[in-house]
């Protein structure tokens, strides 16, 4: 045995390597049920101390504004409150469908709700199934409201606040919110109307985050 | 550890750059080797007088099939994490012909002609310039073309999950197509070499 193999050519030793390995993964199995990562509750406990877990909504905000789509941003709340209104290009999946998503594993995922409760329940659904981006809308859409749709002026405010303030302003219009300064205080909460949701996505259409993922020779 | 070692954040974005530069130069100095730094020899598979491309071609599909594969049976890859392109029916193919005859026409694809530069070769040169002057008109003209670019969507597919077939059946079966490939390539070039009495490069 060994005397046949060592007089074959070095073509026909790669061949017979080759072959007996394809026979071998005939019974090794699926590669894709075969990966074990054992879930690093240190580095998750970690990343939510120095909050390298969390996005805040003003990056966000300038993300959007740059049409940056690097990301897939995750509404985790019902499909009602989805319609009422959603941040732009988000896309609605409930948290109870989060562990059968089609969500890919090398995505950026950013998970909203209302607070951060339920984005933090989803978060660790994720993590635990070995997804590596995910992040959390640090306040979920009340923190988007209070401080991109309806921003309040600063009391007191220095001259770099007012700055500051003139800028969330233009992003307030952007997003179709309106900035509360000290007369429009006095309007009542009910009077706030909330701008109406874009157009989201149909399924089926490639995102058009992933054109820019296409690699290949 | 775990791979893909990128997507499993061993390094960033910047050190991947370089990464991505000290592979790409060994990818380059592989196909040189392997000889398709030469318009003579790539074209010529398309003639089937030197089956040298697929050959090569059928060589790094197995090798990195066969590692790929074992390496995520036995947990270290994650595949779910390596990025699979998605599927447009009639864009590709279209893009398939087109590609084709440029392969035929010009006697490069886009990655050896840029081996062919490094060495030198001057009909490479006027290749590239081809071939960002393309790039130009395809980007100005893509507003025009987007619709049919994008239609046809079918998602990712892959030859095990749309055959229903057990993804070792599937590594089986093209370690055999290969090794099929290659005792034809042989039989076929000794052939040719007789009827045309020439040397094969």
């Amino acid at each position: 045995m060994k005397k046949f193999f060592s007089n074959l050519s070095l073509n026909k030793k790669l061949a017979l390597i080759a072959i007996s390995l394809g026979l071998v993964a005939l019974i090794a199995g699926d590669p894709y049920g075969g990966t074990t990562i054992k879930v690093n509750e240190k580095s998750i406990a970690l990343s939510t101390v120095n909050n390298s877990d969390k996005i805040s909504v003003n990056e966000l905000a300038d993300w959007i504004i740059k049409n940056k789509s690097d990301f897939e941003l995750i509404d985790l709340r019902n499909e009602e409150k989805f319609n009422e209104y959603s941040i732009p290009n988000a896309r609605n999946i409930p948290l109870v469908q989060i562990p059968s998503s089609d969500l890919l594993r090398n995505q950026k995922i950013i998970l909203f709700s209302d607070d951060n409760l339920e984005a933090a329940q989803g978060w660790f659904i994720l993590k635990s199934k070995n997804y590596k981006g995910v992040y959390i809308l640090d306040g979920g859409l009340n923190a988007w409201k209070e401080k991109i749709l309806f921003p309040k002026a600063p009391v007191n405010a220095s001259k770099d606040q007012l700055a500051e303030f003139e800028k969330m302003k233009e992003i307030a219009k952007f997003f179709g919110g309106q900035a509360q300064t000290d007369n429009s205080i006095e309007q009542t909460k009910q009077e706030i109307k909330l701008p109406t949701p874009t157009v989201n996505k149909q399924k089926n259409v490639p995102p058009t985050g992933k054109k820019k993922k296409r690699e290949g020779c | 550890m775990n791979a893909p070692f990128f997507k499993f954040d061993y390094f960033n974005s910047d050190v991947s750059l370089i990464i991505a530069f000290v592979i790409g130069i060994a990818f380059g100095i592989a196909l040189e080797k392997g000889g398709f730094g030469r318009a003579t020899i790539l074209a010529s598979q398309f003639y089937f007088t030197n089956m040298r491309v697929l050959k090569v071609m059928f060589t790094a599909i197995v090798t990195a099939m066969l590692g790929l594969y074992f390496l995520s049976v036995i947990g270290f890859v994650d595949l779910s994490l390596v990025y699979l392109t998605q599927t447009n029916l009639l864009p590709m193919a279209v893009g398939g012909v087109i590609a084709g005859l440029g392969f035929i026409i010009g006697g490069y694809c886009p990655g050896t002609s840029m081996v062919a530069v490094a060495t030198g070769k001057l009909d490479a040169l006027v290749f590239v310039v081809g071939m960002i002057f393309g790039i130009l008109v395809f980007g100005e003209m893509f507003p025009w073309i987007e619709e049919f670019f994008n239609s046809g969507y079918r998602g990712t597919i892959t030859i095990p999950s749309y055959f229903n077939l057990s993804y070792g059946l599937v590594v089986f079966l093209v370690v055999l197509m290969a090794i099929g490939a290659f005792a034809a390539a042989e039989w076929g070039e000794k052939k040719m070499a007789a009827k045309t009495g020439k040397e094969i490069l």
